[in-house]
């Protein structure tokens, strides 16, 4: 497990990670992530968010061809209960 | 058939089910069922991912009959409103849009001005628009000019439980309007809805009532009963008023009455 955490790190390091916000909170990625992979990584499939990036929407067939960048702002937002 | 008609949508169900404050997503969704509502609204939010379960719009739209009706409840100007409008649509698929803006978290009441000028545009642009308003009849009738599909004046404050309060200026909106006028918020009691339906409303829509109650599947379908029996009410007609007794039986040839 030590060493499994360990090799996660090591590969971490040897990529380049980047700062986007996510839902006004930091979130570091790998450099070169789609939103797509953002999307994996919060442990989602992606249908039932909508998303936004620098106040665009972008569409579930554009997620996986936007690629992210330093800075950007990414929203993701569901349907929760209302009246 | 008696059906509630929203532009080109028919429904036959007249109870609008809110889909906020309930303990548990379990819960709301046997009480949208006990409802039989066919349009239910949600809440657009920012995902969370310790709560998971917020998530809505997986289990409503996998329910067969249901329609969303999205609101732009947190917004406070016509600008954020249209936005919150696109993304809904984007996500829900869903012509229908609850416009929903109340700048003032104390008493909740819609801003009639941003409300106004965020229905303008929504409609050009193809939404069926129900506007959460005022009991106002000269804003209701503005709003029905620009294309909405119905009107949605408040009984009372949201979530107050204060029923009713009013009756009389709804009146006024329910004589004069050529669009369905549907109460929204303030409901407490099935009979609350039921005196809309008597009233001419085209349909109610519940919330906190339901989600409050110990039961919210049986309080469902409390307003799903009180709901068509006003409805039907309002169709038979109701009798007309008197200020005097009317008696029913026969008041001559009582027994040893002498004639």
């Amino acid at each position: 497990m030590q060493l499994k955490k360990r090799a996660k790190e090591i590969v971490q390091k040897s990529l380049k990670m980047i700062t986007i916000q996510l839902n006004g909170e930091p979130e570091s990625l790998p450099e070169a992530s789609a939103l797509s992979d953002l999307l994996a990584h919060i442990g989602s499939d992606g249908k039932t968010l909508a998303t936004l990036v620098n106040d665009q929407v972008v569409r579930p067939p554009e997620r996986t061809a936007h690629i992210l960048r330093e800075g950007d702002r990414v929203e993701i937002l569901v349907f929760a209960g209302g009246g | 058939m008696d059906h509630l008609q929203l532009a080109a949508h028919t429904f036959s169900s007249r109870l609008i089910l809110g889909t906020g404050k309930f303990s548990s997503a379990a819960l709301m969704l046997e009480a949208v069922k006990a409802s039989g509502a066919q349009l239910v609204t949600v809440a657009l939010r920012r995902f969370n991912r310790e709560q998971l379960e917020d998530d809505l719009f997986g289990p409503l739209s996998e329910m067969p009959g249901i329609t969303l009706m999205p609101n732009t409840s947190g917004a406070s100007t016509a600008a954020e409103a249209i936005k919150a409008a696109h993304i809904s649509r984007e996500l829900s698929g869903s012509p229908f849009i609850k416009v929903e803006i109340h700048p003032n978290p104390q008493h909740l009441m819609p801003d009639p001005i941003e409300t106004m000028e965020a229905a303008r545009v929504l409609a050009s642009e193809g939404f069926l628009v129900m506007p959460y308003i005022s009991p106002d009849p000269v804003l209701a009738k503005r709003l029905e000019d620009v294309g909405c599909a119905s009107v949605m004046p408040l009984g009372s404050a949201i979530g107050s439980g204060q029923g009713l309060a009013s009756a009389a200026m709804l009146s006024i909106i329910i004589r004069e309007s050529s669009i369905p006028v549907i109460v929204d918020a303030g409901l407490r009691a099935p009979s609350e809805a039921a005196r809309a339906m008597e009233m001419g409303c085209s349909a109610v829509l519940v919330n906190s009532a339901i989600a409050a109650s110990d039961n919210p599947a049986e309080m469902a379908a409390a307003f799903r009963d009180a709901t068509d029996a006003g409805r039907r009410a309002f169709k038979a007609g109701l009798m007309r008023e008197s200020s005097e007794a009317v008696a029913t039986s026969p008041l001559t040839s009582f027994l040893g009455e002498q004639s």
